[in-house]
């Protein structure tokens, strides 16, 4: 891979860093080389929004390339609502342009002194001042810093409003509406000054071990993909496309998770979105995909169709069935710069405090917070992204509003993130999924509701279990986080739906290994089981893999009713398959000594 | 009327267990669409074999087995599988989501439809399976 620029925001020092070749091999890229990079300096005692807290843009070693869904980079961190490891993946076309640029990672410490943005130019760092864009949403400012450089085709990752104020689950924004939402490291940009980087290069060779190997394999793999069925209904009807099925399995939660169907579920479906609202698909880099939706409202203007998480969150869970209302909201939240997910989810909790009377109307101003109320959603939105009124409290997620208000057991969020909208009692593979995401819960560490839903791959290792059963599948689980730690090391994007040989192809090919599949899991391994490490280190301990307690109990209606989740003997069966210690909630000495992390193990043990 | 796959009567079979199933009246009620399903030769099979059902609002209008594939040139869905395959399916060896997600079932067609009408597409599955009793 290309060298890290490393910049120190505070002194204005730049340095380029060459990635250690053990660690590349090791942790190929990504998220799990980033890892890898931080475990020093993420430690306890720093505040996520703390000046020397480092913020790390990363590539993966096939970005940029005409591979398969590899138009993706990832944000690493620690997160202001978690104070865990956080990291956040985003599609579009800037990872692959920073390549072009010369570098394959930034890596930014310090805080400015007044707002700033950085214009990397063909492998020339500017810092230029960024006072008159504090202020702007997403969208303006992506627009402003093109016009500003000079350049059209630059590519520029921004923050809104919500990043300037420290929102939380502020996210980094792209290619407008490509989304860094999760964790909240927009806030951590914010605290930094810095309001946006754009980069423009023209590099036309990309570091390949074998490239003449990879143009083949990529090649047959893109083809294969246009075939694939499940390919094939993201680009008909994007990610919502299972709507209904999620829905019908029960695994589609409604009113804040207490309610486990949805009558209007087909208002909200990629299916009603291609007969109603839909004019077009939009693609990230060398994507033959193309998942992300274009819609027409009745004023006229093309502009981003929600995604499943948006849709969701602010349709079915604050049980709106409009899909024009659903795609404004999801759009202000991102020209705010805020994560839909975390939004949603924290709304849906001051709904549902306030349908118990621990909210009131002297909370929110007169605001009435009621079920269905688009109105109020929105205006929620708007106070959240300012930090007005009661948006001050909503503005550091569900587990604080839930403690403000003497509830903290209320909120649907595992250690400081809120859950995603895949509902463990209808799919249970989640339940494991969102208790032991490094990042919190998490949809994307594994997004096991694929595994639950039939999308199992016997060459990976992944296998068919029913989607209620419990422990059984715990192993199952470990594995396909394992499977997608690879995914996001590569930084590749897990709607590919292409076998693992394949992958394992790809890598060898980019990267001058030799490696089968088995090799390629354990990679994911080292990554999952370090990420891991760090937050141990953070204080993490087996007391913090849980579910909250409304996953726990179960739905009276839909096609999951009555079920409960068997999460003890789950989590018992996770940590025999993981080899972690369930006293301490660490990696045991020799399955860090068995993934080569010597050093880590005696960090943790001694 | 049950019936060994593959064959004539099973697929006559399958024909009248969904003309007289009442889950299946209620869940497919929306549904419209022919399919074509071509299955290639594998194990106990050794020629392809190619069966059609016109399946229209939770009724089953017509079926054809084994069909020159060019009298039915346009079918709202076509289906291809290896033999191995669908009378795993048709055991419970397989799920039939699995079947699709992990293209061992492959589908040409609206598979945006077919993601719409999933409760459809496994209670069309449960008549065929309970219509099955034996594999040749």
């Amino acid at each position: 891979m290309q060298p890290i620029l490393k910049i120190d925001l505070t002194t204005g020092k730049t340095e380029e860093y060459p990635i250690p070749e053990a660690w590349e091999r090791d942790y190929l890229g990504g998220a799990s080389l980033a890892a890898r990079l931080l475990y020093d300096s993420l430690l306890p005692e720093l505040d996520a929004r703390s000046p020397d807290t480092p913020l790390l843009f990363m590539n993966g070693p096939i970005t940029g390339t005409a591979g398969p869904t590899v138009g993706r980079f990832v944000i690493c961190g620690k997160g202001p609502a978690t104070g865990l490891w956080a990291e956040s993946h985003i599609g579009g076309f800037w990872g692959p342009e920073l390549r072009f640029a010369g570098f394959d990672g930034l890596w930014i410490t310090g805080k400015a002194r007044e707002p700033v943005y950085l214009w990397i130019n063909e492998g020339r760092l500017e810092v230029r001042k960024a006072a008159h864009l504090w202020g702007q949403d997403t969208y303006e400012t992506q627009t402003l810093v093109k016009e500003e450089v000079g350049r059209s085709n630059a590519r520029v990752a921004v923050i809104g409003q919500a990043g300037e104020r420290g929102v939380w689950y502020a996210g980094i924004f792209c290619d407008h509406g490509r989304t860094a939402g999760r964790t909240g490291l927009g806030a951590v940009m914010g605290a930094k000054n810095l309001k946006a980087v754009a980069v423009y290069g023209k590099k036309s060779t990309l570091p390949l071990a074998r490239s003449g190997l990879y143009a083949g394999v990529r090649s047959a793999s893109n083809r294969a993909l246009r075939q694939d069925n499940q390919s094939q209904v993201m680009h008909e009807l994007g990610t919502a496309s299972a709507a209904n099925y999620s829905e019908y399995l029960g695994a589609m939660p409604a009113r804040y998770y207490h309610q486990g169907s949805f009558e209007q579920a087909d208002n909200v479906s990629g299916a009603r979105m291609s007969e109603s609202i839909l004019s077009g698909t939009s693609a990230c880099h060398a994507c033959v995909i193309a998942c992300g939706r274009v819609v027409t409202l009745e004023d006229g203007a093309r502009r981003k169709g929600p995604e499943y998480e948006t849709i969701v969150s602010f349709g079915p869970n604050l049980l709106v069935d409009d899909l024009a209302a659903i795609t404004r909201l999801g759009e202000l939240c991102d020209r705010y710069g805020m994560d839909t997910i975390s939004a949603g989810n924290t709304i849906g909790l001051a709904f549902t405090l306030y349908e118990q009377g621990m909210i009131t109307p002297r909370d929110t101003g007169g605001l009435g917070l009621r079920w269905g109320d688009v109105e109020a959603i929105e205006k929620l939105i708007h106070l959240t992204a300012r930090r007005e009124g009661i948006g001050e409290v909503l503005a550091h997620g569900s587990r604080f509003l839930g403690r403000y208000f003497g509830r903290e057991e209320e909120a649907v969020q595992v250690n400081g993130l809120e859950v995603a909208y895949h509902d463990p009692r209808g799919v249970s593979g989640m339940a494991l999924s969102y208790a032991t995401s490094p990042r919190g819960a998490c949809h994307n560490q594994s997004d096991y509701f694929m595994v639950d839903w039939g999308n199992t791959n016997e060459d990976a290792g992944i296998g068919y279990f029913s989607r209620h059963d419990g422990g059984e599948k715990a192993a199952n689980v470990a594995r396909h986080q394992d499977w997608r730690t690879v995914y996001n090391s590569l930084v590749m994007c897990i709607f590919a739906n292409i076998p693992p040989q394949t992958q394992v192809d790809l890598i060898n090919a980019a990267c001058g290994l030799h490696w089968d599949v088995e090799e390629m899991m354990r990679s994911g391994e080292r990554g999952w089981n370090l990420k891991r490490a760090i937050n141990n280190r953070l204080g993490l301990t087996r007391k913090n893999d849980r579910l909250p307690k409304t996953l726990l109990e179960p739905y009276a209606e839909g096609g999951s009713a009555g079920y409960v989740i068997p999460f003890d003997e789950m989590i018992r069966a996770y940590y025999a398959a993981r080899g972690w210690d369930l006293r301490t909630g660490r990696p045991r000495k020799e399955k860090l000594f068995a993934l080569g992390l010597e050093d880590v193990s005696i960090d943790l043990w001694g | 009327m049950s019936a060994i796959f593959p064959s004539a009567e099973w697929l006559e079979g399958l024909e009248s267990k969904l003309n007289s199933d009442q889950k299946y009246a209620q869940v497919a009620k929306n549904w419209e669409g022919d399919l074509i399903f071509f299955i290639e030769p594998e194990g106990g099979l050794k020629e392809p074999l190619t069966f059609y059902l016109d399946l229209w609002h939770g009724t089953c209008r017509s079926v054809d087995y084994d069909p020159d594939p060019e009298k039915y040139s346009k079918p709202v869905f076509t289906l291809r599988a290896t033999y191995n395959n669908i009378t795993a399916i048709l055991t419970g060896k397989l799920d039939p989501m699995t079947a699709m997600m992990t293209n061992k079932l492959k589908v040409q067609g609206s598979l945006g439809y077919m993601m719409r009408n999933v409760p459809t597409v496994l209670d069309f599955v449960r008549c065929a399976r309970e219509v099955t009793t034996d594999i040749r």
